[in-house]
């Protein structure tokens, strides 16, 4: 028996706001998130600004007790985030439920590395003459320098540690780390797990910040930054003629999936349906996706299959969509190769034109984005579209949102490597429920 | 219910290169653990570690792909040789395997797979940079008052000079991305299934190798490589355990004795490296291509201890539910297991954790307890991985291996002191504990071909 799956409660920190209703508001107007970079001096940076979660301050009902003072900038989105989902699942109001029946799955990013001990103890022990490191210089100013917990924050599974912490969720405990694709990925194998029996709640989703200056330097000498720093608000044009890199982001989004029986019985409002999941690899190369969308194609086909859906049952893409030249038209093509003459028809878009690429946790944000779309039956635009590229031929739902019937929406995921992450999310309706296995 | 097989094993560990050496060092009850020599580690607490002998990474991919063995840290390298290993074992000839051959399977007996039906999740742990290519990029834009000039570090304003930033390899992020492990070995075997990173620290093989099984029952994939590498031995690494007082440090001049699993006298683990990658099959599918099976997984348990960040948990609780949970899905009880095979680091309040969720599960039966960290260090995210290959070997062959360094064995538990063959093992488990709280267990049954 495969128990079906719904999503019963959201939450995000993203740059666009911090609160469910009004980060929607702003995906739906076309705001941009994006801005001079103030984390770190980028000045002298290729690329100067960033979609940051602005005058971010925790909330002090989490950070009471102290249990969360050591954790990285993410984990504190992702606590954050999981809170305000928890909260929207009425999971807080006296639910019953074994601990060890609730899990956690994030694609969760590494914490950033102390920059300020990092850099202090490298140049006190490089030797200019040998050009190499005095090392038992560096490990006595290490050991005195950096702090424990500081240390180990940077690992990736401590954002699900501290949710685990924070809920007294006790059962599967995983993160996964596949680059651009971790969320929804995450959300896949979290959608699995209860599938399969294996946990009756999973709070899923990610949470990343790479907006630091290591994070940076990584992608810009990948040059697969935007350098449009005369106006960061357009730098980020998915499926424009004139893109030229995405703008990196941060932020968390966490949704709570639960087994349909189990939302019933403790009479849950049920927000969405997750039908359908499929992962690939482009088994290609290291920096560049297949030429052919080969992996992404077989990532569509699997989700459909899985869900038991043909193209012409879904009404909403939301796009990876990323803004770079690669990007954008490899995943055209895939998706005209997955969905043949109903990709013309089908509404694609893309919100990192408006909220930067979260890297890890994008997957996660642009889940719950189709979710508020089957509820309002509104789609969010591409914003920043103005000049048309041959080989992005579809309807990007260009620069204005757009009413539409929405009742199953698929959202991609592609990561460095070659990974490849599709789920498929459907609207639910209350008579869905009598089909409840 | 689709059943999974284990088809393959490559171990990479410090006893060796192959899962030979691996094998027959754990079974003669070697220590390959000694001074750490891999950089000057004198103002270091613990001086000991784990280190894989020496090996040419570009014997074990083909001409084609030599260009991108540069772009490899070490823990990459690691799990393309454990996965060379396994594949090879397995007899599956992949992409990777018939270039090396010359284009032809090496013999009649191999298996040319269908790409989109093999999987491949391999655990990673956090990638440490390169510490001397970061230093002089960073050394290159020093301000005249010995800090990092961030007006230098992106740009140089002196046309004689580069950024400090330039100098860092364009490619420098990727060499640390968690996923090139799964992805270098995908685009060298061509593995185009399901495909996935697990960052669950000592934990993240188990985990990896659950979420397979989950896909093969479903039917996503029929084959799937799993596992785990990493390497520890770095002085980022070796810094970090340092500070969060988890190594030896009484040992450093009788290092083969450093960690001492089980042991009520153990001061901490040994900083080590290495991994394993299984070959998981489908039931049906190995046998229609007369694949040698070692094992079947029967099932694996999840939890998490939910406690303070690393902190072990003195009740073994949350380790115990994931044992009864694995127990559960494979439909046995605890008597049917003949040997446990804990992470047991040498790490005295984990080990104690190990032990009293042993006793907690198993309560009057005594399976016996074979540690392997005690010859070998912990690897991180490899430490499963290593664990669940000698899982498999040891209900393969009937043997059980000696726990190294166990001389004042922590009360209440029969750990294995000398190498037994011949045994009657039904069912081994493996049961891991991370730093960060997460729980993996993984259940191996005897697999005699009547059934």
């Amino acid at each position: 028996m495969q128990h079906r799956v719904v999503i019963t409660g959201m939450g995000w920190v993203t740059p666009l706001g911090r609160t469910l209703e009004d980060v929607w508001r702003g995906l739906l107007a076309g705001e941009s998130g994006v801005a001079p970079t103030t984390l770190f001096d980028a000045r002298s940076f290729p690329t100067t600004f960033a979609a940051e979660v602005k005058n971010y301050s925790f909330p002090p009902e989490l950070a009471a007790g102290g249990r969360h003072k050591s954790a990285a900038r993410a984990t504190l989105f992702a606590l954050d985030a999981a809170r305000q989902a928890w909260q929207q699942a009425g999971m807080n109001h006296g639910t019953q439920i074994n601990p060890y029946d609730v899990g956690v799955y994030l694609g969760g990013g590494e914490g950033p590395l102390d920059f300020e001990n990092f850099t202090r103890t490298a140049l006190a022990a490089w030797d200019y003459d040998s050009r190499s490191l005095n090392m038992p210089e560096w490990g006595r100013r290490a050991l005195a320098n950096f702090q424990p917990l500081r240390e180990i924050e940077q690992e990736p599974s401590m954002p699900i540690a501290h949710l685990s912490m924070e809920f007294n969720a006790r059962g599967p405990a995983m993160n996964c780390l596949t680059a651009c694709a971790a969320s929804t990925q995450a959300l896949g194998e979290a959608m699995e797990i209860i599938r399969q029996g294996d946990a009756k709640v999973m709070i899923s989703g990610g949470a990343h910040s790479m907006i630091h200056p290591f994070g940076v330097t990584g992608f810009n000498r990948l040059t697969a930054l935007s350098t449009f720093n005369d106006d960061p608000r357009r730098a980020c044009r998915p499926f424009d003629a004139t893109r030229g890199g995405f703008v990196i982001g941060e932020g968390a989004g966490i949704l709570i999936l639960e087994s349909l029986e189990h939302a019933l019985a403790r009479n849950a409002r049920v927000l969405a349906e997750i039908v359908g999941y499929g992962s690939s690899a482009d088994a290609y190369r290291v920096t560049d996706q297949h030429p052919e969308g080969r992996g992404a194609v077989v990532a569509i086909n699997a989700a459909l299959r899985d869900a038991g859906l043909t193209p012409a049952d879904i009404d909403y893409i939301n796009a990876h969509g990323t803004g770079t030249k690669e990007n954008d038209s490899t995943e055209t093509l895939a998706i005209k190769k997955a969905f043949g003459d109903r990709a013309r028809q089908v509404p694609i878009s893309s919100i990192k034109s408006m909220m930067g690429h979260l890297i890890a946790a994008a997957g996660a944000v642009e889940a719950i984005t189709c979710v508020l779309a089957l509820r309002d039956q509104i789609l969010p635009p591409t914003a920043n579209y103005s000049a048309p590229d041959p080989e992005c031929d579809l309807d990007y739902v260009p620069n204005a949102a757009r009413r539409a019937a929405v009742n199953v929406a698929m959202s991609n995921s592609f990561g460095f490597g070659g990974q490849n992450d599709t789920i498929i999310l459907r609207r639910f309706m209350v008579d869905q429920a009598e089909s409840a296995n | 219910m689709r059943r999974v097989v284990v088809t393959g094993l490559g171990a990479v560990s410090p006893h060796g290169l192959t899962t030979s050496d691996f094998w027959n060092g754990l079974l003669d009850g070697k220590s390959s653990t000694g001074p750490l020599t891999q950089f000057n580690s004198e103002s270091f607490p613990s001086r000991v570690a784990g280190g894989v002998p020496g090996y040419k990474v570009t014997d074990y991919v083909p001409k084609s792909y030599r260009k991108a063995t540069k772009i490899m840290a070490r823990d990459i390298e690691l799990a393309v040789l454990a996965a060379d290993g396994a594949l090879r074992d397995a007899k599956i000839a992949t992409r990777g395997i018939l270039e090396a051959s010359g284009g032809k399977k090496p013999d009649e007996t191999w298996y040319v797979p269908d790409p989109a039906r093999v999987g491949c999740n391999i655990g990673a742990g956090l990638i440490c940079a390169d510490l001397t290519e970061l230093a002089a990029a960073i050394a290159e834009a020093k301000s005249p008052d010995g800090n990092l000039d961030m007006r230098r570090w992106g740009r140089s304003d002196d046309p004689s000079r580069t950024s400090g930033m330039e100098n860092l390899t364009p490619l420098w992020l990727l060499k640390y991305l968690p996923n090139m492990l799964a992805c270098h070995v995908s685009i060298i075997h061509d593995t185009q299934g399901p495909s996935n990173t697990i960052t669950c620290g000592q934990a993240s093989a188990g985990l990896a190798l659950g979420e397979a099984c989950r896909t093969i029952a479903r039917g996503q994939a029929d084959i799937a490589l799993v596992g785990g590498c990493e390497s520890i031995i770095h002085p980022v690494g070796l810094m970090r355990w340092a500070l969060l007082n988890r190594l030896a440090t009484k040992s450093n001049d009788s290092p083969a004795q450093a960690c001492r699993p089980l042991d009520m006298q153990a001061d901490g683990t040994v900083v080590a490296e290495g991994g394993g990658v299984l070959v998981i099959e489908e039931l049906q599918s190995a046998k229609a291509r007369g694949a040698e099976i070692y094992c079947e997984i029967s099932g694996s348990g999840e939890s998490s201890t939910a406690g303070e960040i690393c902190q072990a948990q003195p009740t073994g609780e949350a380790l115990s539910v994931a044992m009864e949970k694995a127990l559960a899905k494979a439909a046995i009880s605890p008597a049917d297991i003949d040997v446990v095979i804990p992470s047991a680091y040498g790490v005295a309040a984990y080990d104690q954790a190990d032990a009293a969720a042993i006793n907690r599960v198993f309560k009057g039966h005594k399976p016996v307890v074979a540690a392997a960290r005690g010859g070998l260090g912990d690897c991180g995210a490899g430490s499963q991985a290593i664990d669940l290959v000698a899982a498999a070997l040891t209900v393969d062959s009937q043997a059980i291996f000696p726990t190294v360094n166990n001389q004042h064995p922590i009360a209440g538990l029969r750990v294995s002191h000398s190498r037994v063959d011949q045994a009657d093992i039904r069912h081994v488990m493996v049961m891991s504990t991370s730093l960060a709280g997460q729980n993996s267990v993984v259940i191996l049954r005897r697999f005699t071909g009547a059934d």
